[in-house]
């Protein structure tokens, strides 16, 4: 890969770099590390800590300054089971769901708009003006979203259910996932596809068994998008839902009304629900930064 | 069968799906929700329509909206609405700085990302972590560190014993969440934490694409580095750039969790944001009608500023549109 070859020559160069620069470097990135790691160790001390520890503090190292109890987290998975999986598995679904719509509903239009032209008469749009038009919405305020979606999620009967959450989100994630798979479809050579066809396959079978195959890392970056934006969205969770579809942000934000703030247990909440997202961007970090580069660095 | 012909079709199986539900989803609502806007709707009918049947007269209300009396009535409405002129100065704040910070800081740590040393993969991943969080749960945590009571949070903790340490007469006590100028900054930090990453991750992706001899070429010439961050690295980074401010500014134009969690909007409407306030217009007080005018004052400051970044970026001859 091209990258590699420049970071040999880098890191060739680096050895030419002065210690100062070297040591102001250490220190910026120490610096940030801290400043992105401290929270996430504070909330994994806090839901440990007795409630007295929470609010006599702040106490920082563990066995030293305060006795860690395991006390919440066996809320969490004990009295508290029921709940916790529910919202839990809530989330789970209406993210997935909503991911899976995404790829397959994405990679088709992003392979239609990088394989065929388009022209619809009426407004003047080709290609670009189509693609423009389906990432614009992506930008739309949701605000402007929310009387509509309220009067017809209870029309339609869709409060508080699955679909209605897994259609909310694949509306919001179509856009992103169509403009990264247009351009990593752009950026695939068709003759793989026309060979395929010269031997008989249709359209839709060297879609699916040629072009869908060699797009892994495209689809696995709308994937992880998808999942994410689901997986934390707020608003239209906390509008559409009133009980039984209520996912993790929504659980996590009311804890504040519920029983008085308890920090201890919104921690260990809080760290549940970073869980599956962390997994999922430690296992495909570079797939993360590809599918982004393939986006966004041609501007 | 005839390649021509099923391309022909299927070129609309492919397109269809997508277009489909934003037409039903995005379009449909869009215009919806304009078409609310000019009428007096509330939860459970309108006020005319219940006046209408307090005193036994047909009025024909119905499910889209139809039937209520069209009125400009919650636009004059807006023009007086004090509340609803803080919470969009309030927006502005938040787009204007919080792109600012987060691009100056994304910048400086992408530059840093760039170079090459010891533990550079781990590292990179490790600051892409604030993004992971739930927006939610960043708000809590940020909660936890600005609370100002030194027993609670280590922040607070922190500057008692700096000050004690510098041997200040009065201890440094931010009252973050309850001052009116400190509570917006409180939300300005939460919010570039979690989304700094974001820059830095985009920023790096444009820096390494960045061809190694363009550098060498400018060395040969004598450039330091100062020269050659300014003259090399920032123009080539200015697409990119204007792209990814543009995505951001966009997005906090939404801003609504973090400060559900923090400050609830005040003190005051002191933090309030425009998503908030139609949030709460539509759903704690009932106002359809009203709602739906102030998220077209909200589209149309997003349409203004959208419109403004990409003739800028066209001029700068950077930004692709398509």
């Amino acid at each position: 890969m091209a990258n590699k070859a420049k970071a040999k020559r880098r890191s060739w160069r680096s050895s030419r770099r002065p210690l100062w620069q070297s040591a102001l470097l250490y220190a910026i990135v120490v610096f940030w590390c801290f400043i992105v790691l401290f929270p996430f160790y504070w909330l994994g001390t806090t839901s440990v800590k007795r409630p007295i520890d929470v609010s006599r503090g702040p106490k920082y190292i563990p066995y030293r300054d305060f006795q860690p109890i395991p006390d919440h987290w066996d809320e969490m998975f004990g009295s508290q089971r029921e709940s916790t999986e529910r919202h839990f598995r809530n989330s789970l679904i209406s993210a997935i769901g909503s991911t899976i719509l995404s790829v397959i509903i994405g990679a088709m239009a992003g392979y239609g708009l990088s394989r065929f032209r388009y022209f619809w008469g009426r407004l003047g749009w080709d290609n670009d003006n189509i693609a423009f038009w389906i990432i614009s919405q992506r930008f739309l305020p949701p605000a402007i979203f929310i009387v509509p979606f309220l009067l017809l999620y209870n029309f339609f009967g869709l409060v508080d259910t699955y679909p209605g959450l897994i259609l909310a989100y694949t509306m919001f994630n179509i856009p992103f996932a169509v403009w990264i798979m247009r351009d990593f479809f752009d950026g695939l050579p068709v003759d793989l596809e026309e060979s395929a066809r010269v031997d008989g396959a249709t359209r839709w079978q060297a879609f699916m068994r040629i072009v869908l195959p060699l797009s892994a890392p495209g689809l696995v970056a709308v994937a992880i998008f998808s999942f994410i934006f689901a997986w934390n969205e707020y608003l239209f969770a906390l509008m559409l839902t009133n009980y039984q579809a209520i996912t993790m942000p929504v659980l996590i934000a009311g804890q504040n009304n519920t029983r008085g703030i308890e920090w201890w247990f919104i921690s260990a909440l809080t760290l549940m629900a970073v869980v599956p997202v962390i997994i999922m961007g430690l296992l495909l970090e570079r797939f993360i930064t590809r599918g982004l580069t393939a986006g966004a660095v041609k501007g | 069968m005839n390649t021509v012909r099923e391309d022909r079709i299927m070129k609309r199986v492919f397109l269809s799906p997508a277009v489909i539900i934003l037409l039903a989803l995005s379009i449909f609502p869009l215009l919806w929700s304009l078409g609310i806007s000019f009428t007096d709707m509330q939860r459970g009918g309108s006020t005319i329509a219940r006046q209408a049947a307090a005193e036994g007269i047909e009025s024909g209300v119905g499910f889209l909206g139809l039937g209520f009396e069209l009125t400009g009535r919650n636009y004059q409405r807006l023009l007086g609405d004090t509340r609803l002129h803080s919470t969009v100065r309030n927006t502005m704040i938040y787009v204007f700085f919080g792109v600012c910070i987060q691009y100056s800081i994304g910048l400086g740590l992408a530059t840093v990302l760039n170079q090459p040393f010891r533990g550079r993969n781990i590292v990179r991943v490790i600051f892409l972590m604030p993004m992971m969080m739930t927006p939610v749960a960043a708000a809590y945590t940020g909660r936890m560190f600005f609370d100002s009571n030194p027993l609670r949070s280590p922040l607070a903790h922190f500057f008692r014993e700096l000050s004690k340490a510098l041997q200040l007469e009065n201890n440094i006590s931010i009252p973050w969440f309850t001052d009116l100028g400190w509570a917006p900054v409180a939300i300005l930090i939460i919010d570039a934490w979690q989304w700094i990453p974001f820059m830095t991750l985009i920023l790096l992706a444009g820096m390494q694409a960045i061809p190694e001899d363009i550098y060498e070429a400018a060395r040969v010439d004598g450039a330091n580095v100062a020269q050659i961050f300014a003259r090399i690295t920032l123009p080539i980074l200015l697409p990119i750039s204007l792209t990814v401010i543009l995505i951001r500014g966009l997005e906090i134009f939404k801003i609504i969790d973090v400060i559900v969690v923090t400050t609830g909007g005040g003190p005051g409407s002191a933090t309030e944001s425009l998503t908030l306030y139609i949030f709460e217009q539509a759903l704690s007080n009932g106002n359809y009608g009203y709602a739906s005018a102030i998220a077209y004052v909200l589209l149309v400051l997003v349409i203004i500023f959208a419109t403004i970044f990409l003739a800028t970026g066209r001029r700068l001859g950077g930004l692709r549109t398509d």
